[in-house]
């Protein structure tokens, strides 16, 4: 059972109708988001031909306005992103928002790790568990992806260095059937990479998924394909999948196929790369600006969003999975940081 | 212990502030400065020479303007400010601190300049940061040092520091009068250092600005007029990315509707035109962070209608003229409202508010506007394409003044 199965065309034609009845429902139940449309010329009952054709929200005014479709009781879980700038989006979930979230991103994430738990290495500290006070957006990370595993194994100590030993003592005891690995990216190659190549730990078995892009490493020389071919090469690991998510859609994944060919859309997700001056949709090949379509958000007016990435569609129904493959190329400049691998050693 | 600095101009090495404070106590080559001094002056106008030659002006306009402002029959105007009169001599305060902003802006080089005029000693504190014009003005400086009087280069110092309490605390200490520019924020945190029991702050806060149009006035204009009040407004928005302090934040229309509605399509169609010959650049940053700023204004109801002609010019209808944001919105965001007359601005103006840019009324009515906001707020209102000009009367101070002491003599 795979999440990822609908080609480009049946997919457009499932999400239309979809997204046009999402709109009018964060219409009527969000005033701001009604004011909005408003505003922006889209009045109730309009057509819509494309997917490109909605009317999207930048990302960031989730930082600065309150947009929910939801009374204020029944507000279940309000999550917040990081920042380096200290403003935060608040998204606001309801009971059956916060559980469908951790649904669908377990059922997208089981197209690599499979219907069980597995044991799971994580490559990070449990001190950050410790400090609530502190309990950070890469805490908060870890923590949801912590669901998908048992017995785990923490990479980093409590004072945050390489543990070897621990390490070699879960790979003696899971290391030869399939086993689940999460990290950040950078914390994944600074720590993991160098542990187990010094230790020539073997990795074969593991299945790796890995996010929080790419721009630690950039003055390593490290981007996608040098990642997975040393990882491969030194370690043994072949299962490595990049993923690309944000708070503001909250559950939506977007996940590298097993060929390294770029990141997928789950069935109830798209992406469209627009051009920076005009905002039409660019043809796949010309990077430019990354929207995000999903049909999961209902308690908050997130289903179409305008992130503050550059990235570019590979190509369409053309790779492992069906529909767009797509790759981010790092953040706009100048506009506020982004992702939830805050201050960890930076100069480590 | 006591901090270091780094010596701009005069271009050095690192100082002990100490010594910096020792040094401009010291009495200059040729005796002290006075108001209007030769040596001074000498250096100012080969200075503005300096800056006025095309390879500088064609790279940074903005200190071309700079230039122009300090040539010497302006420096005459601005020294009859504060000439003597029977009974009162005018006398420099002594030593001035300026902290000008840390962003890129040459405004700083216009409280120094006039500070110098004014006979002072001057330590102005220059951001590492800067970069383009301000490392313009610092080489136009230096090369300007080589033929001047040796007082200045004694008096004039230019240093640079980074986070150090220890300087910003010693230059307080030291100085008669503070210039503080760049914000709520850099006001706030400066004054956590106690001045001499004598002297005191001189600051320039956040503010922001507003456009007054006549809609009647703008449909009677000639052509001509209309499209360098175009030119203008673009010249008032466009540079400084619209953040300037001066920098017009919304367009209020005075009129009828119907007027309004013409004399505004017309006003943006010339807007358009130049826009089209200048080709403003807008990143996808900038245009993105213009969506994050108008779409929050429809969000919270302050805009009914958000528009984007293409990324270098959006309009935003304001629900109501008291919904004006002040806040910035990103280079090329007007936001408009209309009111029946100038009058009705009036309730909407706060202190915060500096420079009115106008086009399309009389005299007597701008000065009857003036007269109504009864200084509660707004310190200049200037033809639309002055806002960026500087003038010696800035945010309210008549700065030759500021700069200045009186000693009063009355002989009975």
């Amino acid at each position: 059972m795979t999440l990822f199965t609908l080609d480009q065309a049946a997919r457009e034609a499932r999400l239309l109708p979809e997204l046009v009845e999402l709109t009018e429902h964060h219409r009527a139940r969000s005033p701001e988001y009604a004011r909005l449309l408003a505003a922006l010329g889209h009045p109730p009952g309009r057509r819509y031909d494309r997917l490109a054709d909605l009317p999207w929200l930048p990302v960031r005014l989730f930082k600065h306005h309150v947009l929910k479709s939801i009374p204020d009781d029944e507000v279940f879980k309000v999550l917040t992103s990081s920042g380096t700038t200290g403003d935060v989006s608040r998204i606001f979930l309801d009971r059956e928002a916060a559980g469908l979230q951790q649904k669908m991103l377990s059922a997208t994430l089981g197209a690599v790790t499979g219907p069980k738990r597995l044991p799971m290495l994580l490559v990070d500290t449990r001190a950050l568990f410790k400090n609530r006070a502190s309990f950070s957006a890469r805490g908060a990370g870890v923590l949801g992806l912590m669901n998908f595993g048992r017995d785990h194994t923490f990479v980093l100590d409590e004072q945050e260095r390489p543990d070897p030993e621990a390490v070699r003592a879960f790979l003696d005891r899971h290391g030869d059937r399939p086993f689940l690995i999460f990290g950040f990216t950078f914390m994944t190659w600074l720590y993991l990479y160098e542990l187990a190549r010094e230790h020539s730990f073997d990795l074969s078995n593991g299945i790796l998924i890995h996010s929080g892009g790419w721009k630690k490493l950039v003055d390593r020389a490290v981007d996608n394909a040098e990642f997975r071919r040393r990882l491969t090469a030194d370690t043994g690991l072949r299962r490595i999948h990049n993923f690309y998510g944000m708070v503001e859609q909250i559950g939506t994944t977007f996940l590298e196929g097993p060929d390294g060919g770029g990141l997928y859309c789950p069935d109830f997700a798209d992406v469209i790369v627009r051009d920076p001056r005009t905002w039409a949709e660019v043809p796949a090949g010309t990077p430019g600006v990354v929207q995000v379509v999903s049909t999961m958000p209902r308690s908050y007016p997130g289903h179409l969003l305008l992130t503050e990435d550059r990235g570019v569609v590979r190509g369409v129904d053309d790779g492992a999975w069906p529909g767009k493959r797509f790759e981010i190329l790092g953040r706009l400049p100048r506009a506020e940081a982004r992702g939830c691998s805050d201050t960890f050693a930076e100069a480590a | 212990m006591s901090g270091k600095v780094i010596e701009r101009f005069p271009a050095g090495g690192a100082i002990a502030v100490d010594d910096l404070v020792a040094a401009l106590g010291a009495a200059p080559a040729g005796g002290p400065l006075t108001v209007g001094d030769e040596r001074v002056v000498e250096f100012l106008v080969a200075f503005a020479r300096r800056l006025l030659r095309p390879a500088v002006a064609r790279r940074h306009p903005e200190l071309a303007s700079l230039g122009f402002f300090l040539r010497r029959g302006e420096i005459g105007r601005a020294l009859a400010r504060v000439a003597d009169e029977p009974g009162q001599l005018r006398f420099p305060r002594g030593l001035v601190f300026h902290v000008p902003p840390a962003n890129v802006d040459t405004i700083f080089v216009y409280s120094w300049a006039l500070s110098a005029l004014a006979g002072n000693a001057n330590v102005v504190r220059i951001s590492s940061r800067s970069a383009g014009a301000a490392d313009a003005v610092l080489d136009a400086l230096g090369d300007t040092l080589t033929d001047a009087h040796e007082a200045v280069r004694q008096t004039q110092r230019m240093v640079t520091y980074g986070r150090d309490d220890a300087v910003t605390a010693a230059l307080s200490a030291a100085a008669d009068l503070r210039v503080v520019w760049g914000g709520d924020r850099s006001v706030t945190e400066i004054r956590r250092h106690p001045l001499a029991p004598h002297a005191r702050d001189l600051t320039f806060p956040d503010r922001s600005s507003f456009t007054v149009i006549g809609a009647a006035g703008w449909l009677a204009a000639d052509e001509r007029d209309r499209d360098a009040a175009a030119l203008g407004l673009y010249n008032d928005s466009y540079w400084f990315d619209q953040a300037a302090c001066a920098s017009p934040r919304a367009v209020y229309w005075v009129g009828d509707p119907a007027a309004t509605e013409a004399a505004r399509a017309d006003l943006l169609a010339r807007l358009r035109a130049v826009l089209d010959g200048k080709r403003p650049e807008i990143d996808a940053a900038m245009a993105v962070e213009k969506r994050v700023a108008t779409y929050g204004l429809a969000v919270e109801g302050a805009a009914t209608a958000v528009h984007f002609d293409g990324n270098d010019l959006a309009t935003v209808e304001l629900a109501g003229p008291g919904d004006i944001p002040r806040r910035w919105l990103g280079v090329g965001t007007f936001p408009q409202a209309r009111v029946d007359t100038l009058a009705d601005l009036a309730p909407v103006v706060v202190r915060r508010d500096q420079t009115v840019t106008h086009f399309g009324f009389t005299a007597d009515e701008l000065v009857a506007f003036a007269r109504a906001l009864g200084g509660r707020g707004v310190d200049r209102i200037v033809p639309v394409g002055d806002a960026l000009n500087f003038a010696a009367t800035w945010d309210g101070y008549d700065l030759m003044r500021e700069f200045t002491r009186i000693t009063s003599v009355v002989a009975r």
